[in-house]
């Protein structure tokens, strides 16, 4: 099985970072309902955003793999 | 028209769309089993992404999610944080499980552990049937049971629960027969796109129409009952707790089988990366729903509910000044949560049910595969039909049977990252871990009392791991590729 596809150093830190943001002790600087961001508790608006730091990172990390690769699909 | 006919009629017109969806699903299809059970390993960017997500969303997100938000408040977010986080290790490991599966033929969970880790007889293949099916049936049942009470509730009893549940169960069982995996993924398109628009379109409405707004709500919430809006929540999730859920739900998720089969059906690696990629953006659905949950905190703060699980039903139908078609609509977009995911799971079981059961048994071997595409789809009936009478008969061990069977194949997810990444993974390691791990989840899971308030899963975990890394290391192993790369032939 070739490894080539792992992810890189990089990216398990990303993938890494995001984790502890959403657990103790990463979530535990978000605890508060001031100040409201979008309509939404402070609390909440950070779960939130850190779904699309996700998705962001993982944009990057698929276009990073698949380098210049011509579309297959 | 009285507004419950409306509503009746409005969702029955829903399910026969569905019906009609999965039926043409098989239409020019090749009848093997491999397409029956994985799309023939075909399954393109946009069905893959909404079969898996319409699975994971289930009656769990119409239902119990905003009951969570209502109930404890912010602590419901830790549904959020595990489905975005799964998909990190869906990333890491599903490709090497479209690989292998393509290449050695798999079609099942059991089938890609019992070759990494061979035992005679295939004991170990026959043991994670058994207990993934005990774990998907009652979860089955709980699908069907919801769409029953789902089905009762919004038509004030014109369609009573046995009737609503046999009509969810029937549909899905039908175009599950019929169709396989492509009934299941155009169903789920279908049933996943109206999942999205009517859960945004309720949470939206549901603030709107009861506080003026979503910052309104959560303003007022703010100052009648701050406590809902931050941790530990109103009933004292501590932090412990809230993140060993995350954790464990979010590595347990990829040992569902329904959801690791999947990654057989990819048409490339390339396009379960890209339904990756997409991934965390479904999990978006159950924000609005949640706000229903946070709605009723202050609209109900005067009668609260006994159950925490009805506070959609009770704003929506009951509190809310909705009009009969937009309830119809409702019901139908939490109907389509609860189907979409029953036609999976009856799907999986079904298979597993003759592929790892059956096939392991001395009256099942050396089938030919004609007979195993029949009995699978038999096994759909057959699934389908027991999870309906347990839906009718409730029995009250229902939840305990499923915490426990899927207690067990989390616990599977040591051996299978050995199997990928570790070219010492031992299979003694790997069984004495499983044992003992499972032992230990179940221990607490019945028991309680697990150390500082953590999740029983991930204590299983822990010592799991522990076990099979230091196990391994004590067995003499001079191999240099891991038990799955042994598979394949260089």
């Amino acid at each position: 099985m070739s490894r080539n596809s792992l992810p890189s150093k990089g990216m398990l830190i990303y993938f890494g970072v995001c984790t502890l943001a959403m657990v103790w002790p990463g979530a535990l600087i978000a605890n508060r309902i001031e100040p409201m961001i979008l309509g939404l508790p402070f609390f909440i608006f950070w779960y939130v955003a850190w779904v699309f730091v996700l998705f962001i990172g993982l944009v990057i990390a698929y276009r990073q793999e698949s380098g210049e690769e011509v579309d297959d699909e | 028209m009285s507004d419950s006919v409306i509503i009746t009629g409005l969702t029955l017109g829903y399910l026969l769309l569905v019906l009609i969806v999965g039926l043409r699903a098989n239409a020019g299809q090749s009848s093997s089993l491999e397409g029956y059970v994985a799309g023939g390993r075909h399954v393109g960017l946009l069905v893959l992404f909404f079969i898996l997500g319409a699975e994971i969303f289930s009656a769990f997100a119409f239902l119990g999610a905003p009951g969570w938000a209502y109930g404890k408040g912010v602590p419901a977010l830790y549904i959020i944080a595990y489905l975005t986080l799964a998909v990190i290790v869906w990333w890491l490991i599903a490709p090497y499980i479209s690989r292998l599966g393509r290449r050695h033929g798999f079609l099942t969970q059991a089938e890609f552990l019992a070759a990494c880790y061979p035992t005679r007889g295939n004991l170990l293949g026959l043991f994670i049937g058994i207990i993934s099916v005990l774990a998907m049936i009652p979860y089955l049942t709980i699908q069907i049971a919801g769409a029953g009470m789902l089905f009762e509730a919004a038509t004030s009893g014109i369609v009573p629960f046995w009737l609503g549940s046999l009509l969810a169960c029937g549909v899905v069982a039908a175009y599950v027969y019929a169709s396989g995996l492509h009934g299941i993924g155009w169903t789920n398109l279908l049933q996943g796109v109206m999942m999205v628009f009517i859960a945004w379109f309720l949470g939206l409405a549901t603030a709107d129409q009861f506080f003026g707004g979503v910052g309104e709500m959560f303003r007022q919430i703010q100052q009648e009952a701050p406590e809902y809006l931050t941790m530990p929540g109103a009933q004292g999730m501590g932090w412990g707790a809230f993140s060993t859920a995350i954790l464990v739900s979010a590595l347990g998720c990829v040992m569902w089988p329904h959801i690791f089969m999947k990654f057989y059906s990819a048409r490339s690696e390339r396009t379960l990366k890209r339904v990756f990629v997409l991934y965390p953006l479904y999990s978006y659905l159950l924000i609005p729903l949640l706000f229903v949950g946070f709605a009723g905190i202050v609209v109900l703060a005067d009668q609260p509910l006994d159950s925490p699980d009805e506070v959609l039903l009770t704003l929506v139908v009951k509190m809310a000044d909705f009009p009969a078609w937009l309830i119809g609509l409702a019901l139908s977009g939490a109907l389509a949560a609860a189907m979409s995911t029953a036609a999976n799971l009856a799907h999986t079981s079904a298979t597993i049910l003759v592929r790892d059961i059956g096939q392991n048994l001395p009256i099942g071997r050396n089938l030919p595969e004609a007979r195993v595409l029949k009995l699978t789809r038999g096994g759909v009936i057959v699934i389908s039909l027991a999870a309906y009478l347990l839906a009718l008969a409730n029995p009250a061990s229902l939840v305990s049977l499923l915490l426990g069977a899927y207690g067990i194949v989390v616990q599977l997810l040591p051996m299978l990252l050995g199997a990928l990444f570790w070219r010492r993974a031992s299979r003694a390691a790997a069984f004495i871990g499983l044992g003992v791990g499972a032992a230990v989840t179940l221990y607490y899971q019945f028991l309680g009392g697990s150390p500082f308030g953590w999740h029983p899963g991930f204590c299983g975990l822990i010592v799991n791991s522990a076990l099979f890394v230091a196990v391994s290391f004590a067995t003499k192993r001079q191999e240099t590729r891991s038990p799955a790369d042994a598979l394949s032939p260089r």
